[in-house]
């Protein structure tokens, strides 16, 4: 690292602390070179990037990641694109959850066929569709990690204190904004209805924009679109697809309706494009043979979509 | 009636805040961000703030933070993109690479020894501020002010390398 780089960092570091009040200091360093600037923000990035590596390391036993792991030499184009796969990894290799140790969990369930509406202090809300498991954070409001099910937030924005969400491997950060956090098995989807959010801040950058969507399995990202007006349908009874495989869509309306909705394999995979209304399915299960065209068997065990004869 | 508070304090430092913006490159724009700044800060629901002054400051330096992040993010996004299609084998590097670095972070953490870590992290993770955790630890400001900017010094330069 440069001096200049240094300095950079040093100040990253002091600007960030809420006591901090010597602006007119910051301004004359930067005034000095017209480059330090730009290393002052690649500073706040970097200490943005080690945190998150950091926060998901637990404390005080870095020892044994080092034990038989020597660092090989760098990767030039292992690039930015690391965030969530280095969440990811994070998770596999040493099998904690990218939970911070100060931090005072706790998690928030719905029943399957449940909805619930969450108050934060802030006065930012989460409503949490059925089937659904959030982690909250007593000593961050500011903070959430969608663990299963599905969940449509609504963020009051804060630009000193942005509100991050974790799905799957998947970091996002708000930038003022209304948006829908979905796990189905290895995917996690992200929907913009409001505003805008940040995914994998400190790699990627993606940004969301109101109607924007972005599908994530593993490292890798999809980007698509979808009508403002779908996005967290859900919790006003309403199921909306733009291709989605009836694996998928028979798991939504299992944690939605309460009921156990299973599909057999022959169709799983087929994609359904469309919007399910949750109350008339509720009455009447043929309709959605109708829609999805398929078969809906039932028994006492639930509904099984099945190929139509 | 004559503006009260923030918007007073926003007033009164109007030209300090430009000469900051301009300090921080946006430039010949520096005006207009401030203006478009303010009507957002202004915008927000009103509650007490500690320090009106240093709040207008660090809300412009997120500003520029911010536009720093969209800008390099067009990049990492094509970058994203077209190693989204690439191989298996390239995801593969990438586990590898991710795998490597939390190993880098974790030897560094270790290097750093235990105070210096704790510091990091209460400073960093927790939003803890300096002078409260240099009471937590019971030592001197001057002491969290040197751990801190040491383990952030060695973090930075193992993500400049990475």
């Amino acid at each position: 690292m440069t001096r200049i780089d240094e300095e950079a960092v040093d100040w990253a570091a002091r600007v960030a602390d809420r006591d901090f009040t010597d602006w007119d200091g910051f301004t004359t360093w930067l005034e000095a070179d017209a480059a330090r600037s730009a290393r002052y923000d690649a500073a706040v990035l970097a200490l943005a990037g080690a945190e998150r590596t950091v926060a998901q390391l637990p404390a005080g036993t870095s020892v044994v990641a080092t034990a038989s792991q020597k660092p090989g030499p760098a990767r030039p184009h292992a690039g930015r694109w690391l965030g969530a796969a280095a969440a990811a990894a994070v998770i596999g290799a040493i099998g904690v959850t990218a939970w911070q140790e100060r931090a005072k969990p706790y998690a928030v369930e719905t029943r399957a066929g449940e909805q619930r509406v969450l108050a934060l202090a802030d006065g930012s809300s989460v409503i949490l569709a059925g089937g659904s498991r959030v982690m909250l954070d007593r000593a961050d409001q500011r903070r959430a990690i969608v663990e299963a099910g599905e969940a449509l937030f609504r963020v009051r924005h804060d630009a000193a204190r942005p509100f991050r969400v974790d799905a799957g491997g998947l970091a996002l950060t708000d930038i003022g904004t209304v948006f829908d956090v979905k796990r189905a098995g290895a995917l996690t989807r992200v929907a913009v209805s409001e505003g805008a959010v940040l995914v994998d801040p400190d790699g990627a950058a993606l940004r969301l924009d109101a109607g924007e969507t972005v599908v994530a399995e593993g490292d890798r990202l999809v980007e698509g679109r979808v009508a403002v007006s779908d996005v967290g349908a859900w919790h006003e009874g309403r199921l909306a697809y733009d291709g989605a495989p009836l694996g998928e869509v028979a798991a939504d309306l299992s944690r939605q309706l309460g009921r156990r909705v299973r599909v057999s394999p022959a169709v799983a995979t087929r994609q359904f494009q469309g919007t399910l209304d949750l109350p008339s399915l509720r009455s009447d299960p043929a309709t959605l043979g109708a829609l999805l065209d398929v078969r809906v068997h039932v028994d006492a065990s639930g509904w099984t979509l099945e190929p139509r004869e | 009636m004559p503006p009260t508070g923030l918007e007073a304090v926003y007033l009164d430092n109007r030209d300090r805040l430009v000469r900051f913006l301009v300090a921080r490159g946006a430039g010949d724009a520096a005006e207009d961000l401030l203006h478009d700044l303010w009507i957002k800060v202004s915008a927000r629901p009103n509650g007490p703030i500690d320090n009106p002054l240093s709040y207008l400051f660090r809300a412009a330096d997120t500003l520029m933070i911010d536009r720093h992040r969209s800008r390099i993010k067009a990049q990492a996004r094509d970058h994203a993109w077209s190693e989204a299609s690439a191989s298996e084998a390239a995801t593969g590097e990438r586990v590898v690479a991710a795998r490597q670095e939390v190993a880098r972070v974790a030897q560094v953490l270790a290097d750093l020894g235990t105070r210096r870590e704790t510091v990091f992290r209460r400073a960093r993770i927790d939003g803890v501020s300096q002078r409260q955790i240099a009471a937590e630890l019971g030592v001197s400001l001057s002491t969290v002010e040197a751990d801190l900017r040491v383990a952030c010094r060695a973090l930075a330069a193992l993500k400049e390398e990475l």
